[in-house]
């Protein structure tokens, strides 16, 4: 599992403000950067990238995304309707083809 | 010559000149990408980069480009890098008449050396990722080939499918995928979506070159890619078969990624710069689990960079675009001279066709909006006379320059199929197509005052061929 930091002001994700930002690896050579995720709207990044993409007062707006915007978000490709529920012959669920 | 791995090709790269190792250490971002977009600004004659000194990896090797020149796309197909654009077009339609040549199962992958299974299957531990475009939402996987079945006929070789498809990198072992409708993988994740399955996948990264030519050709539903490889490369493609998915790979790539698409789940993914030259995203699209990551020791990851036109993906995308409309349109009308969809993977396609009687070269033009491909592509259709070289862009515009009036010879089609991404749509998926009849009106179609059209001197073809002796001794 991710760590989870706790929200600071510097934490914030550059792209939606949001709180919760996950730390999901570090560079092999000890302390050179982190790769971050922000827990919303799982913009990722690593720590020594320009400050126009790890920074919220300089990420540029026309890449900021809102709650509202991920609420909308379009589901591509849509999920299609279940067989079953469509009445075909009952077929049946198998689930996956194998079990890890 | 026939490359059998990635390591072969980038070997024969670099003994033509044709691989540029980059010894300075660099930032993984924004350096790699910058000089990935950088490349192709070189010309015709434009390396492949290979980067493996990166800030922060211990052990990282990179290399993109790989398919980013006129030059590297002729040595992908063992020509000569001399070889023109047409004249690979050409070669590339000889070589398909021999489709299907049937791949060669074969022991003992390179990929076999070493395995991550369950919670170790981290893609971290694995591929130095890097962001390619400043709005990307995250680390993108680009040029790897997704090889999928039909659930409903896993059986049936030819409709299993090798496909190039944007991968975002959302966990450590957490992907998107974008299955396009228009595309092949989309229908084998619908048929086991609407059975309630995961769709099992291997993604194979760091592949020889002509196995990133098949899987990213839009061939038909039932055309099987290794069987495209076979026949491009004049030998077999050597495949094995993906320890836990039992799906067939290639024996030769770098890193093997196995996994399933998680049926009916979508997540917030993108937004990536497009191979459109624009951004899309802020979709919510499906993911994929990582279950095993095999891989060869001290992998290479190949990675492609995509902007503003042209850059890697446009050279990638160009041959294998035309040639298959080419095999289309000639089933049905063999007066089709030549087919240049080098742009935008076939929004825009040129036609040069002879006309059986009026009004042919429009039906010509319908007829490309119907291919398969035509379906999610040929946002605008240019045809031209058979005497106009449809790779020479200044004889097109001569074509539109005098042979074609708006009276007569625009064809809008309201309301067509386009894929999604095609940033002109006013509803994303749907846009009015156009057809552009740039030939010369023939009976009993009498329209214009043509006259007699200025024909190439009988003699100019070896004044030619004199003067270009005489400037290369001079």
């Amino acid at each position: 599992m991710s760590d989870t930091t706790p929200p600071c002001p510097a934490a914030l994700c550059p792209r939606c403000a949001h709180e919760t930002i996950e730390h999901i690896t570090g560079s092999p050579v000890p302390g050179v950067w982190e790769v971050l995720q922000c827990a919303r709207c799982l913009y990722m990044w690593r720590t020594s990238e320009p400050a126009r993409r790890t920074r919220r007062d300089a990420y540029p707006e026309e890449f900021m995304l809102t709650p509202e915007d991920i609420g909308t978000a379009p589901e591509v490709p849509a999920v299609p309707p279940l067989l079953k529920a469509r009445g075909r012959n009952g077929y049946q669920v198998t689930g996956s083809s194998y079990t890890p | 010559m026939v490359y059998d791995d990635f390591r072969g090709f980038l070997d024969a790269l670099r003994k033509e000149g044709q691989l540029l190792h980059i010894e300075d250490e660099v930032m993984p971002e924004p350096d790699i990408a910058a000089a990935a977009n950088a490349a192709p600004r070189l010309g015709g004659h434009a390396p492949a980069l290979y980067f493996d000194r990166v800030k922060g990896f211990t052990d990282a090797r990179i290399a993109l480009n790989v398919h980013g020149s006129w030059a590297n796309h002729a040595l992908a197909l063992g020509l000569p890098k001399e070889t023109g654009t047409k004249e690979q077009v050409e070669e590339f339609i000889r070589r398909w008449d021999a489709f299907p040549v049937a791949p060669e199962w074969r022991e003992n992958p390179v990929w076999a050396e070493n395995t991550l299974e369950g919670e170790d299957a981290d893609i971290f531990r694995v591929l130095p990722l890097i962001r390619l475009n400043d709005g990307d939402g995250g680390f993108y996987i680009d040029k790897a080939a997704v090889i999928s079945k039909d659930p409903a006929d896993p059986e049936h070789s030819g409709k299993q499918n090798v496909g190039i498809y944007r991968i975002e990198v959302k966990g450590r072992r957490t992907l998107a995928i974008q299955p396009v409708p228009m595309h092949d993988i989309a229908q084998h994740l619908h048929t086991a979506e609407e059975r309630g399955e995961d769709l099992p996948v291997a993604i194979a990264l760091g592949n020889e070159p002509v196995i990133s030519i098949v899987a990213s050709t839009p061939m038909e539903y039932e055309q099987n890619e290794y069987e495209l490889a076979g026949a491009l490369r004049g030998a077999p493609a050597p495949i094995s078969r993906a320890p836990l998915t039992g799906l067939p790979v290639p024996w030769g790539s770098e890193v093997v990624v196995e996994g399933v698409i998680e049926g009916r789940k979508r997540e917030i993914e993108g937004p990536f710069g497009e191979f459109t030259g624009h951004y899309s995203g802020g979709r919510n699209m499906p993911v994929i689990r990582i279950d095993r990551i095999s891989h060869r020791s001290a992998p290479i990851f190949e990675h492609l960079y995509l902007g503003m036109p042209w850059t890697e993906v446009d050279y990638l995308i160009a041959a294998n675009t035309c040639v298959p409309l080419y095999k289309q349109l000639r089933r049905d009308f063999p007066e089709v001279q030549a087919v240049n969809a080098m742009y935008t993977h076939g929004l825009v396609v040129i036609v040069s066709t002879k006309k059986r009687y009026g009004g042919f070269a429009k039906a010509v033009g319908m007829r490309v909006l119907t291919t398969p491909h035509g379906l999610g592509y040929a946002a605008t259709v240019i045809v031209v006379d058979e005497d106009v070289d449809p790779f020479d862009l200044p004889q097109v515009m001569w074509a539109l320059s005098t042979k074609m009036n708006p009276a007569g010879d625009l064809v809008r089609i309201p309301n067509l199929s386009v894929l999604e991404l095609a940033p002109q749509a006013i509803t994303p998926g749907i846009t009015d197509k156009l057809i552009i009849d740039a030939t010369t009106p023939v009976a009993p179609d009498n329209r214009g005052t043509y006259g007699t059209q200025v024909r190439d001197l009988p003699e100019t073809a070896g004044w030619l061929a004199r003067l270009r002796q005489l400037a290369a001794a001079g």
